[in-house]
């Protein structure tokens, strides 16, 4: 009895504790967006892009005023279900942007750790990587069919590289002073790339992953345009077949949108993991 | 025991104007250590006491001789003939002479090592740096946070447990690294001039500590130095450096009892000789011995 009351409490306090790390992330990132220097400068481009179609300056087909775009969005999510394929392209997004996270960051330790992995391995990736993920597309569409695998490889292919090379040369730079210390105290290989080389370069891998988002970001709109028929790409390709410009510009504004939302939490987390950074 | 047998290490270099050269960094060093005492290896920079001390830590491997430690010889000199490199290259393809092993943490021989720019790992606090150096070596989960708390009480820093080394200054981060070196209880620890980067009154203060310390532990102390006066205040032996090519010069035992007084004339006098061993030369801005 007593031992369930226990685990609830328990329950209730980790409760807690996530809600109120939720509440510091979106204090942060707003606070970062949303400060008073830079409403001054938000609102009046707000209004100027309500009022000049509205008063005529500019012609209000080609852009449409904002309470317009607004009302779009709303119709949208309402009848068009949006929303789902918001979610949509997040899920390929996630997809594609953890598999290159979970096999560059390996792969890049492996190669910073030892020269002769590196020898092995990295010339490959030097010569696959000038290749334009854009460049893949056709490729990708008649071995994996237009769908899922194939966008989400897209995806993946975007993102691995900056994450990979990034990783690579800043483990490669660790300071030898650490790892000459940790040696000394009798660390194994192991230890070494898990809790020394890592740390050491941990702020240039959650820099690299900030570039992976960008990267895979446009390769998400690349793969929708071209393959699928969900997806915020694949409506943003179709408001231009049907001259929707209100469309295109919600889709632009969600893209953004989840890109700095993405950028944000990445920030968040950093400031988690590498606490001791901040102080300095 | 550590005993050194003809270390030489050279270095080949290529200059500005892109021509190749080679340096003699140590040159046919024999030394015996014995236990529990303190060492200075003192000398002018550039004279290859430091990467003597590497060499006795395993940091570095020489290019001739060899180091023992209690008997077991620290690492193998590198090779020097094409049969022996193929050796090498074949035994250590994937992990690197210096490395431990892969998956295991075990040291290869009981000593510690302190360096000038304290190495002491900037993304953990105080605490689990201790931590970490138990850990790898072998010390259980239960035991080490006791442990560490001990060592940290002893440098006097129980009031900083969860600080991160960027929020020290700069003699704390020092007794972090004094503490981590003694928490695994070596039988050597050696110190690749531990206080040059802080400021005078620190040092004394912490070469008080580092006294007290080996007073209590009895661990043998190899200490590289250009400051004669610590070497002095510090040290059973003085082992003298001259540069180019770094060999040993002059060894001086310091039979003062300790507590020494740092004005003590017997030291002053010492001093005086180690100083005369050296002059400047400020044509070619170098040290050189007489």
């Amino acid at each position: 009895m007593s031992k369930s009351i226990n685990s609830m409490s328990k329950l209730k306090s980790v409760l807690r504790l996530i809600f109120r790390e939720i509440g510091y992330f979106f204090k942060g990132a707003a606070g970062n967006l949303f400060t008073w220097e830079f409403i001054t400068i938000l609102i009046p481009l707000l209004a100027l892009w309500e009022l000049l179609p509205r008063l005529g300056v500019v012609n209000d087909r080609l852009v449409p005023p904002l309470s317009e775009v607004a009302v779009t969005f709303w119709v949208m999510v309402t009848q068009r279900g949006f929303l789902s394929d918001i979610g949509n392209s997040m899920v390929k997004f996630f997809l594609g942007l953890g598999l290159a996270i979970i096999a560059a960051i390996p792969i890049g330790l492996l190669m910073g750790w030892n020269i002769s992995i590196r020898k092995r391995v990295l010339p490959l990736f030097q010569m696959l990587s000038p290749i334009p993920p854009p460049a893949w597309v056709p490729i990708t569409i008649i071995l994996f069919g237009v769908g899922l695998p194939m966008q989400t490889f897209l995806i993946f292919l975007a993102a691995f590289y900056p994450i990979l090379f990034n990783t690579y040369q800043a483990v490669k730079d660790t300071d030898p002073r650490y790892l000459a210390s940790a040696r000394i105290f009798g660390a194994s290989e192991l230890t070494l790339i898990l809790r020394v080389y890592f740390w050491h370069s941990i702020g240039a891998i959650i820099m690299s992953v900030k570039t992976g988002i960008a990267m895979g970001l446009v390769m998400l709109v690349i793969a929708e345009m071209y393959g699928g028929r969900t997806g915020i790409g694949y409506i943003l390709n179709e408001a231009k077949d049907y001259f929707r410009i209100s469309q295109m510009v919600v889709c632009m504004a969600t893209l953004g949108m989840i890109g700095w939302f993405l950028i944000e939490v990445l920030k968040f987390v950093e400031i988690k993991l590498a606490v001791w950074k901040v102080g300095r | 025991m550590i005993e050194a047998r003809n270390v030489s290490k050279f270095f080949s270099i290529i200059n500005e104007d892109r021509t190749a050269d080679g340096v003699t960094a140590v040159l046919s060093v024999s030394l015996t250590i014995e236990d529990g005492k303190i060492i200075s290896l003192l000398g002018p920079s550039g004279c290859g006491k430091s990467t003597f001390l590497e060499i006795l830590g395993g940091l570095q491997a020489p290019t001739e001789g060899s180091v023992f430690i209690d008997g077991v010889q620290v690492l193998e000199p590198l090779p020097s003939t094409r049969k022996e490199m193929e050796v090498y290259r074949r035994k250590y393809k994937l992990l690197s002479p210096l490395a431990n092993s892969m998956f295991k943490n075990r040291p290869k021989h009981d000593i510690a090592m302190i360096f000038q720019d304290y190495a002491v790992f900037p993304w953990m606090t105080v605490l689990q740096n201790v931590m970490f150096a138990l850990k790898l070596r072998g010390i259980p989960r239960k035991e080490r946070e006791g442990k560490a708390l001990v060592y940290l009480r002893k440098v006097g820093l129980t009031d900083s447990l969860r600080k991160y080394p960027s929020q020290l200054s700069g003699g704390m981060r020092q007794r972090l690294a004094l503490a981590r070196a003694l928490s695994v209880e070596p039988r050597i620890i050696l110190m690749d001039e531990p206080f040059a980067a802080v400021d005078v009154l620190t040092r004394e203060h912490l070469q008080d500590d580092l006294l007290r310390l080996w007073d209590e532990t009895g661990v043998t102390i190899v200490m590289v130095t250009h400051d004669t006066d610590e070497a002095l205040y510090l040290s059973d032996e003085i082992v003298v450096f001259s540069p180019n090519p770094g060999c040993i010069r002059n060894r001086f035992a310091v039979n003062t009892e300790r507590p020494r007084r740092r004005s003590d004339p017997e030291l002053l006098d010492l001093k005086s000789r180690i100083n005369s061993l050296f002059k400047y030369d400020s044509i070619h801005e170098s040290w050189y011995s007489i």
